[in-house]
């Protein structure tokens, strides 16, 4: 506990990182990453691998950053106009920060899903291969063909298939949210972002997302935000603990959870506190 | 507290009622057919009339009678106290005709004689619905002639003009060679006008002759068809003795007297006759019908007329004619026996008065006949307006919406615009009229001396120009480098990126100020001058006057739909890699459309409505021409036009008769009203279902 209580001082802190992740290929690299919100500092010379072909989650107490830091890798957080980073992050070798780096090339080579489910208010169609879309993609046939590719992929295209022309918005919530998976999923991304994908689920559609976070795992790079410890064990292969702003400890998932080199991780983990 | 609040929404409940029940009234029952009633003055005279309205007053009743009849008794309506009336309910002669004529409105008589036929009075209905159908084939015919007179006037107009420009152009005075056709020692191009004057003018005295012979035949021809009418207004001719038994039963015992007072002394044997007394008798004064018989008298050879019979003492009877009066069959629009028709003759007649409303040309100055240039004018009018306002409008509030770096600069901006829409109409009016009618209008016109600037001289407006090049560069130079300024919100990027706006706005500046100082131009219709042809109220002025005033609608609605996109739409799009563009067009346009047609329906019903600007930049009370029509260029942007809401200010309150305009106020009023409900309607309609189109299913 004392550790924890020596970060929200402000003193400098070193993450435990095992070396089973570190061993890993990384398909992101997180290195040396800090951002501010104005003067606020939201992420502190944050430094982690995220494994290729696994899932990685991201845990912690609301408000560390979790958000932040995800939002930063494909650089959602350039919109916000306050945002101040320092460091770099590293995509399959190449720098996510460097200046002259394409922010739009770089987020298509990324996928994203919200909290919240966001179809656009279009058809199932048009929502899957929207990121084709605005590459100026015409070809029907290549476009059905991604459709029912990542549909498929989403494990959405038996619900809709006889429906693709319908809006995206009269979908049930769960499929709302699978549908932005095969959204996100539609332009081959390299890793895929998801941000609490389930907590405005009910226990059946979190259980199919968590089906098909299973069946993507291999063929994607996921990192995840979520807050539910159970979901983490479940789902993910490594595991990152966040602390304000800081990252505690990382491991693989079933080490962060039986046997986490710090007690204060354990604690969190359990329930002890959080 | 309940009550008091409870009582003020009635009240304002009551006020929106009352004010949408009076306008429907009025507006639907102008236009219905009357029934027309004759009573008897006690001073002898007869009156006539529609009832519009009664009042009472201490038990007694003033009526409120529309007589017709103006080129005779010089009033369209008249007040009627009951105390001066013989009798209290009026007498519906059956065969009395309504005949709503193109001059001197509607005149009420009994038809009495066709002037080219010999039909029997039973007949006249049919035979003049014949007349008429050929009477309109003269004045079709009659219009075609004038067009081409028109025509040609134009051609020499034109000629003339172009002479007028080659005047301009080479600085010379033709108005001599004009006037002789002598061409030595002209130019080509003033050689071409010269001549082109002298065919046009040559063609016109070749067909002009032709064509005004044409026109008075046919105006001869219109002419010749007169309808005779006896109207309720009586010319004593005499007295004459007989017996009033004997004429209360339809006889006369000696016709003689009556054939002499009537002219025809020679052969009163074969004079008939018939009475009846006047109105129905059982409602009138005891005794009242037995005073008086209005008779038929038939002389063979001439058409029956209708006398009045007065019983005077000692055996002798009056004798009054109904006063004759004739008309132009031509003149005639539509005509029936108002006091005999059934309910559905009378919803036809209704329905067609309706019709010309909607579609007809005024007539009697607006008062009568139809709307339609009012509605027209109107509506190219508003869609004109709104096709100069939608895009200001959108991209205004795209750009403070989702571009703009919000700070107090977009605060005061936005809260400006809000106070815009709060500036008094007619505000705007005379801004339009002051800046566009005789600023730009001007300077269109006659170039910057017409706009009332004083232009530079040559050399020095060249080296300006010189100076607006070279900061237009020095523009596009910064604005290129802030672009690349690599540091995000480096203090030198917001320096750089603020010079280039502000060089931006001198480059603007400056090329505003070269335009109006040139001394090269001297506008596209020099030669029109000094009739205006843009610098005076017109349709283009009125539109873009009222796309100012409607801007901030515009722009407030558009506001308002495109911050109700939710941002999780945004983000998701730029998350698929989209950039800021394809996210608003494929993303944020579509979403926020409905608020945006909707503000842009308003819009169009606030414009649609408004009048007091419209005083000023454009709308006449009377206009030949239509805004948008078949001739080339179909839209004429600097015609002056008729317009709905100023047609209800001029004719009921700047007419010489605005007591006989006051039914036509109403009806326009009420065409207004549903104009400007339908839009209103159409724009919560779409936006209640476009909303739900986009928010059915949220889980
Ligand atoms: N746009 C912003 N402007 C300023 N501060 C922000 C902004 N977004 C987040 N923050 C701050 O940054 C910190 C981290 O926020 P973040 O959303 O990343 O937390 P989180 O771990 O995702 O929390 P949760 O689990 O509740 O989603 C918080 O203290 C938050 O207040
Ligand atoms: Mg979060």
């Amino acid at each position: 506990m004392n550790r924890l209580k020596a970060i929200a001082d402000g003193q400098t802190f070193e993450s435990v990182i095992h070396q089973e992740v570190l061993d890993r290929d990384p398909v992101v690299s997180i290195r040396d990453f800090s951002l501010f919100y104005n003067r606020k500092q939201a992420l502190y010379n944050i430094t982690m691998p995220v494994a290729k072909g696994m899932v990685t989650a991201l845990v912690g107490p609301s408000g560390c950053g979790k958000s932040t830091l995800l939002r930063s890798v494909n650089r959602m957080n350039d919109l916000i106009e306050s945002v101040r980073i320092e460091g770099d992050m590293v995509l399959n070798g190449e720098s996510i920060f460097a200046p002259s780096v394409d922010v739009i090339a770089l987020r298509k080579r990324m996928g994203m899903v919200f909290q919240k489910p966001n179809p656009f208010p279009m058809s199932i169609f048009e929502n899957v291969v929207y990121p084709l879309r605005i590459d100026g993609e015409r070809d029907k046939t290549i476009l059905m063909q991604v459709c029912e590719q990542s549909l498929r992929g989403a494990a959405l295209w038996e619900e809709v298939k006889d429906r693709l022309s319908e809006s995206g918005l009269s979908l049930s919530g769960g499929q709302q949210q699978r549908l932005c998976i095969a959204r996100a999923i539609a332009s081959d991304p390299e890793v895929l972002l998801l941000d609490e994908p389930c907590s405005a689920l009910d226990p059946i559609a979190t259980g199919k997302i968590e089906d098909l976070i299973d069946r993507l795992r291999g063929e994607y790079s996921i990192l995840i935000v979520t807050h539910n410890m159970q979901q983490a064990s479940r789902i993910s292969d490594h595991t990152a603990f966040m602390y304000l702003g800081r990252l505690v400890e990382m491991a693989e998932t079933s080490t962060i959870f039986t046997r986490p080199r710090l007690s204060e991780t354990e604690d969190y983990v359990t329930g002890r506190f959080g | 507290m309940v009550w008091l609040s409870g009582g003020m929404f009635a009240i304002a409940c009551l006020m929106i009622v009352s004010l949408l029940a009076f306008v429907l009234w009025q507006g639907l029952w102008t236009l219905w057919p009357r029934t027309y009633s004759i009573y008897g003055r006690k001073d002898g005279t007869l009156v006539g009339g529609e009832l519009y309205a009664k009042a009472s007053l201490e038990g007694q009743d003033t009526l409120y009678l529309r007589t017709g009849n103006y080129d005779v008794s010089n009033q369209h309506f008249a007040y009627v106290s009951s105390s001066e009336l013989v009798e209290q309910s009026g007498w519906l002669a059956p065969d009395l005709w309504l005949v709503e004529r193109k001059e001197w409105g509607n005149l009420y008589g009994f038809p009495k004689q066709l002037s080219w036929s010999q039909a029997d009075p039973e007949d006249f209905v049919r035979v003049v619905h014949e007349g008429m159908r050929q009477t309109a084939k003269i004045d079709r015919e009659l219009g075609e002639a004038k067009n081409e007179l028109k025509r040609i006037d134009q051609h020499i107009a034109e000629a003339r003009l172009g002479i007028r420009r080659v005047e301009l152009a080479e600085k010379i005075d033709l108005q001599r060679a004009a006037e002789t056709g002598s061409l030595e020692g002209l130019s080509p191009s003033a050689r071409d006008a010269v001549s082109n004057l002298g065919l046009r003018n040559r063609q016109a005295d070749e067909t002009m002759v032709e064509i005004n012979d044409r026109i008075a035949g046919l105006e001869a021809q219109r002419a010749e068809r007169t309808v005779v009418f006896e109207l309720p207004i009586l010319d004593p001719l005499g007295t004459i003795t007989a017996d009033w038994a004997d004429l209360r039963a339809g006889r006369l015992r000696d016709p003689t007297g009556l054939a002499e007072l009537l002219g025809a002394a020679k052969d009163s044997s074969g004079l008939s006759f018939s009475a009846e007394p006047m109105g129905d008798g059982g409602l009138s004064e005891p005794g009242v019908e037995d005073q008086r018989l209005v008779c038929k008298v038939t002389i063979p050879g001439e058409p029956t007329r209708r006398l009045m019979i007065r019983r005077l003492e000692d055996g002798r009877v009056s004798v009054e004619a109904f006063r004759e009066h004739s008309i132009l069959l031509a003149d005639m629009v539509r005509f029936f026996p108002t006091n005999r028709l059934g309910i559905f003759q009378r919803l036809g007649v209704y329905a067609s008065r309706w019709w010309e409303f909607l579609s007809g040309d005024p007539r009697e100055a607006g008062m009568e006949g139809g709307f339609f240039p009012a509605i027209w004018g109107t509506v190219v009018m508003t869609i004109v307006m709104s096709l100069a306002v939608m895009p200001f409008g959108v991209l205004a509030a795209l750009y403070m919406r989702e571009y703009a770096k919000s700070g107090w600069l977009l605060s005061v901006i936005r809260i400006s615009i809000n106070n815009l829409a709060g500036v008094p109409s007619i505000v705007y009016g005379v801004f339009g009229l002051s800046f566009f009618c005789y600023i730009v209008g001007g300077y269109i016109d006659g170039g910057p001396i017409k706009a009332g600037f004083e232009p530079w001289p040559s050399a020095a407006w060249f080296s300006a120009l010189g100076g607006l090049a070279i900061v237009g560069l020095i523009a596009f130079a910064v604005s290129i480098f802030s672009g690349q300024a690599e540091a995000r919100r480096s203090p030198l990027r917001t320096v750089l990126s603020w010079s280039a706006g502000l060089l931006w706005l001198l480059t603007l500046g400056l090329i505003v100020w070269l335009l109006v100082k040139s001394p090269h131009f001297h506008g596209f219709y020099e030669a029109q001058l000094p009739n205006p042809t843009f610098g005076k109220g017109c349709l283009l002025w009125a539109a873009l006057t009222l796309s100012l005033l409607t801007l901030p609608v515009v722009i407030v609605a558009t506001e308002e739909a495109l911050s109700a996109v939710p941002n999780s739409l945004r983000e998701g799009s730029y998350a698929c890699g989209a950039g800021k563009w394809q996210t608003i067009h494929r993303i944020v346009l579509p979403y926020a459309r409905p608020g945006i047609i909707t503000g842009f329906i308003l819009a169009m019903a606030r414009g649609a409505g408004e009048v007091a600007p419209m005083m000023l930049v454009g709308a006449i009370p009377l206009a030949t021409e239509l805004p948008l029509d078949g001739e080339f260029p179909f839209l004429h942007g600097s015609r002056s036009f008729m317009h709905l809401g100023f047609q209800i200010y001029s004719l009921g309150f700047q007419s010489q008769n605005s007591e006989a305009a006051k039914p036509m106020v109403f009806t326009a009023t009420l065409l207004l009203l549903s104009i400007v409900t339908v839009l209103n309607q159409t724009a919560i309609w779409l936006r209640a279902s476009l909303r739900k189109r986009f928010q059915s299913s949220q889980f």
